[in-house]
């Protein structure tokens, strides 16, 4: 990346966190999306035991997917509404800086969620720690998010130029991150409680990164044909 | 069109001003043709294109929950040009003492002011105004006749308006549109835009 697409990246990722903190319309709105979802699996399936500990890696990130659906859906509003991307698009901005930038903000958001979902799937699901290892969790984290905002972006972008986008979105986005919700499941399970299968955990971590970078690639081959036209 | 040239594209509703405009501005893929903005062959090379263009639409694209300081930040670090001049351009638009406002909280008039600034910040080779003069309060119309008249000479500038009477007294050159196709192009020299519009009615019709 040249000195330039770096400052470009950063001028549109702070834009992103900005107007994040300035109207609290995404991260917030994910938070607690998030929570209230938690919520209704605490209350469908009861309190928490050791029958219930090796679920919680799967609910946290079914419910972690649910949420992206909700951040991605809000990430281009902005641009959008406020009539913004054609001035975005005008200038002299490579369509991948656009795209990566986009990427780690919603990224940045799915982190936020994670903050508060992660111990609320301890408190309701885990008899016993959560995890012995937050290091190790940060990292499938960060992972399962880096394909997220990737995927997140390009189908947001996408379906920027969709009349029924409230339906396309979660039609294309959600059944491409369910690798990406298998996997981090898998690797927080792993981790979880008293287990330490670290041999599983880099496996599906592993997965977690090639997927992420598979996408990158698609999406770096894909993304500048998204907005011509 | 060389540096200090000034086309008018005139056309009625639908003729196909703004997307020609949008062509220009490499936001629209031709089907058919050449496209050279700024001397580079586009689509392939827009991005070096970009760098010369300012464009300037119906909205002032910019983003209502930043601050107008903020906006400007972010266009000087897209366009690579230092943020040191934004105090100036804010107060040349009337708009330094509300730099830290949102632009949600401005009148029309000042939006399209700090839509402006905008472009002032970035210098542009090539000025691509589609009807600019809409929703800008006096102010904001004077500083854009400066633009486009004594500060015209190291740009060229392609001003779509309905407003015949601007648009030939303003530009070098005319072209009226009607249903995607150019139907008259000629240099604006030598006409008179009241007589002109006689012209263009017949040329629509």
């Amino acid at each position: 990346m040249s000195v330039r697409a770096a400052r470009q990246f950063r001028a549109l990722l702070v834009k992103d966190l900005r107007l994040e903190l300035q109207t609290r319309e995404t991260a917030v709105a994910m938070v607690l999306f998030a929570v209230a979802a938690m919520v209704i699996f605490q209350f469908a399936i009861g309190t928490r035991t050791d029958e219930t500990t090796p679920f919680a890696g799967g609910i946290l990130w079914a419910t972690l997917a649910l949420t992206a659906v909700l951040g991605v859906g809000r990430s281009y509003v902005p641009e959008r509404e406020q009539g913004v991307l054609d001035g975005l698009l005008v200038a002299p901005v490579s369509r991948m800086t656009l795209l990566v930038s986009k990427a780690v903000a919603i990224a940045s958001y799915m982190l936020a969620v994670e903050v508060v979902a992660v111990p609320l799937a301890g408190i309701f699901f885990v008899e016993g720690p959560f995890f012995a290892d937050l290091g190790l969790l940060l990292v499938v984290c960060l992972l399962a998010n880096a394909g997220i905002g990737i995927l997140g972006a390009l189908f947001g972008s996408m379906s920027l130029f969709s009349r029924a986008r409230e339906l396309v979105l979660p039609v294309l986005f959600l059944p491409s991150i369910v690798p990406v919700v298998i996997a981090a499941a898998g690797a927080t399970h792993a981790i979880a409680g008293v287990s330490n299968d670290m041999a599983e955990y880099r496996g599906f971590c592993l997965f977690l990164g090639i997927y992420a970078l598979v996408f990158g690639l698609v999406a770096y081959a894909t993304y500048p044909y998204v907005f011509d036209d | 069109m060389s540096e200090g040239a000034a086309l008018a594209v005139l056309g009625p509703n639908g003729a196909g001003k703004t997307t020609l405009l949008r062509m220009m501005a490499t936001l629209l893929r031709p089907d058919a043709g050449e496209l050279r903005v700024a001397g580079h062959e586009c689509p392939e090379h827009a991005d070096r294109a970009r760098a010369l263009i300012g464009y300037l639409a119906h909205d002032p694209l910019v983003y209502l929950d930043l601050t107008a300081w903020q906006n400007l930040e972010l266009f000087a670090d897209l366009y690579g040009v230092p943020r040191g001049g934004i105090g100036d351009v804010l107060e040349r638009v009337g708009l330094l003492a509300r730099a830290y406002d949102r632009p949600r909280t401005f009148s029309r008039g000042m939006m399209q002011r700090l839509g402006l600034a905008r472009l002032l910040l970035t210098d542009p080779r090539l000025l691509l105004l589609d009807e600019p003069y809409g929703g800008l309060d006096a102010r904001g119309a004077e500083l854009l006749d400066a633009l486009l008249g004594a500060e015209r000479a190291t740009r060229a500038v392609v001003l779509v308006t309905h407003d015949v009477e601007r648009g030939v007294a303003l530009a070098d050159r005319v072209m009226v549109l009607r249903a995607g196709r150019a139907v008259l192009d000629e240099a604006a020299a030598g006409l008179d835009p009241s007589a002109f519009r006689e012209r263009y009615e017949a040329l629509v019709r």
